[in-house]
């Protein structure tokens, strides 16, 4: 019933994202994640994977768009195609290994088999097909629109809307940021893959990819007495000052008296929007000048080599903590890697965290940011199990009926204008690009496919 | 490959005999399971890690990710942030148990003191009416110090290791 009022009633949906609230349901009703699957996963330019995860003709790997099995494959061309992994004759998955090497995609059930392009090349028993039948009919149904920038592929499941170039142009920078650390000027996703899954909405997750506000507090353990937190770059000595060194040992009492002791230098983050939900949140200030490791200075002179020290310099310059590219990736430019947002239920989602390899970079310095990146956000990190739970908590606070609304008002009305950057800016302590997100998301929502 | 040869209890048995070996892991999960994290800490050695590989077979800790891989010094920040009174993703804290079983000396060296000792380990942890199991095979290297063992590298093999985890925080 329910279902039935959210659907094609899109004053309904606008009730639900007010300025500076949103209302539970949004994170609690199965019916609006219906609605999402279909009207933003349905539709929107999603990131399915990196080119270097299917390197070779013939290569493939499988994930979901929304909920729908797709594979990225390698044509003997050289094309990177994305093909609904379904075969087209009784429904089966076709490609059911996360990635692999086949000639051709073989359906398990009845033979049919597919080339790399999605191309019905062999049907068994082809005596047997009805009069009329055509296998150029049935090939492996291919995802309306792909493309791709600097190796990063994105597909969207409609066949129209808005183009990709309006949709990544306003954050493309942003995957410059990370491409240009490579010597060499590409990246590869081959070192693995962290998974993680928590009981709550896959919004908790974006949001909380641009939210500073919550660190001191939620990552309170992460810190040491000092209020230092760990190392998280290959070559730092110490990570980021999140709160001012303690004068007393009582870290529980300094939240409730809201003297939080959060430290000058976090305040002083910024967050960015750029429209279509997007946005990134500016790096704290770390000590650049004492970033030294061996692993970190070969590939400095390394980059150097390749670059030149003027343009190396500005590229190891962190401007970059975490980028959403909204509406399910960021990218996250300290211990650099690459998340993947995917929502399973209205209260159940998966991340897949990808460190990236910058290729040409000495395998010292990559190996490390595997090795920090492990700490920071594998399934048993120090960092990421404490927003989990954040999530997890929400969503059961969510089921309450006592408060209808989410709050994300701080900073409302106080934003200003970005000219270099061609951004809109504000403290990253506040919501503004929480209100950014739900802008983009009620633009998906409220209009019917 | 010969199957059976690889699966044989090391050629020269040590003298200490299995009960020693068995004796130092039951101990070991015993830790685990009792939260002393600190004196679990203490039995590696100064070099010592500890591995949960986060793909099957990983040939190394370097180049793929994994679930752990802790030198000693982020081991020390891992205990630090389990005795941390905010450690939110442990509040309210795991409580677990550890059985180990199917223990075999692979590889044994009494003159050198070094051991490579493989078993069984399934650990249930129950936190916040939540209860879930792992599952896995665990290598031991372990070093003789005096009278006691000191573990030179643990790794634990779960055979869902590279599924999609809810948050873990406890050492398997």
């Amino acid at each position: 019933m329910v279902a039935a009022m959210l659907n094609g009633h899109s004053d309904t949906i606008a009730t639900l994202v007010e300025p500076g609230r949103v209302h539970r349901r949004v994170y609690a009703d199965p019916d609006v994640f219906e609605l999402e699957m279909e009207r933003i996963f349905g539709r929107a330019w999603l990131f399915v994977g990196h080119t270097s995860q299917v390197p070779q003709p013939g290569d493939y790997f499988t994930t979901e768009l929304g909920r729908q099995p797709v594979v990225m494959t390698r044509h003997r061309d050289g094309a990177v195609h994305v093909l609904f992994n379904r075969c087209t004759h009784r429904g089966a998955k076709v490609a059911n290994e996360r990635c692999g090497h086949a000639a051709r995609l073989t359906c398990l059930y009845h033979g049919w088999s597919f080339d790399t392009d999605g191309t019905l090349a062999a049907v068994p028993m082809p005596e047997g097909c009805a009069e009329g039948f055509r296998r150029e009919a049935f090939g492996l149904a291919r995802v309306p629109r792909v493309a791709e920038y600097r190796g990063f592929v994105f597909a969207s499941l409609a066949a129209s809307g808005a183009s990709f170039e309006d949709h990544i142009g306003p954050i493309k920078s942003n995957i410059d940021d990370l491409v240009d650390r490579a010597p060499d000027g590409a990246l590869a996703f081959d070192l693995g893959v962290h998974r993680y899954a928590y009981d709550g909405n896959w919004k908790l997750q974006v949001e909380n990819v641009l939210d500073s506000y919550h660190v001191p507090f939620g990552h309170a353990s992460t810190v040491n007495k000092e209020g230092v937190q760990f190392a998280r770059r290959e070559g730092d000595k110490a990570g980021t000052q999140v709160i001012d060194k303690a004068t007393d040992q009582v870290a529980d009492k300094a939240a409730e008296t809201d003297k939080s002791r959060t430290s000058q230098s976090w305040k002083g983050r910024r967050s960015y929007i750029v429209g279509n939900g997007h946005g990134w949140t500016s790096n704290t200030s770390l000590d650049d000048g004492k970033r030294s490791s061996p692993a970190f200075d070969e590939y400095k002179r390394v980059l150097i080599d390749k670059v030149g020290a003027e343009r190396a310099q500005h590229i190891l310059t962190p401007r970059l903590h975490n980028t959403l590219i909204y509406p399910n990736v960021s990218i996250m430019g300290l211990n650099i890697h690459v998340r993947v947002i995917k929502p399973v239920a209205f209260d159940r989602t998966e991340i897949n965290v990808y460190p990236v390899r910058l290729v040409g970079a000495p395998d010292a310095m990559n190996f490390g940011n595997i090795r920090l990146l492990n700490v920071t956000h594998s399934a048993a990190s120090f960092v990421q199990t404490d927003d989990i739970e954040a999530f997890v908590r929400t969503q059961k606070g969510l089921r309450s009926l006592a408060g209808e609304w989410v709050d994300i008002s701080r900073g409302l009305g106080v934003e200003e204008p970005d000219r270099e950057l061609n951004a809109t800016r504000a403290s990253a302590m506040h919501e503004m690009a929480m209100r950014a997100q739900y802008k983009a998301w009620l633009g998906y929502m409220r209009e019917a496919a | 490959m010969d199957g059976a040869a690889a699966i044989r209890p090391a050629a020269r048995p040590s003298a200490l005999g299995r009960a020693a070996f068995e004796d130092f892991l039951f101990a070991e999960a015993r830790l685990l399971d009792d939260r002393r994290f600190r004196d679990w800490m203490a039995l590696f050695t100064e070099d010592g890690t500890y591995w949960v590989p986060a793909v099957a077979g990983q040939d190394s800790p370097l180049n793929q990710v994994s679930l752990f891989y802790d030198d000693r010094d982020l081991m020390k920040t891992r205990v630090d942030r389990l005795e941390h009174p905010r450690i939110h993703v442990q509040t309210p804290p795991s409580r677990t148990a550890h059985v180990v079983g199917n223990v075999m000396v692979d590889a044994a060296d009494d003159a050198a003191g070094e051991y490579v000792v493989s078993s069984s380990v399934i650990m249930v942890e129950y936190r916040d009416d939540h209860q879930r199991m792992f599952a896995g095979r665990q290598v031991h290297r372990l070093r003789r110090s005096g009278d006691a063992f000191r573990i030179v590298q643990k790794r634990v093999d779960l055979i869902n290791c590279d599924s999609a985890f809810d948050a873990m925080a406890v050492p398997i």
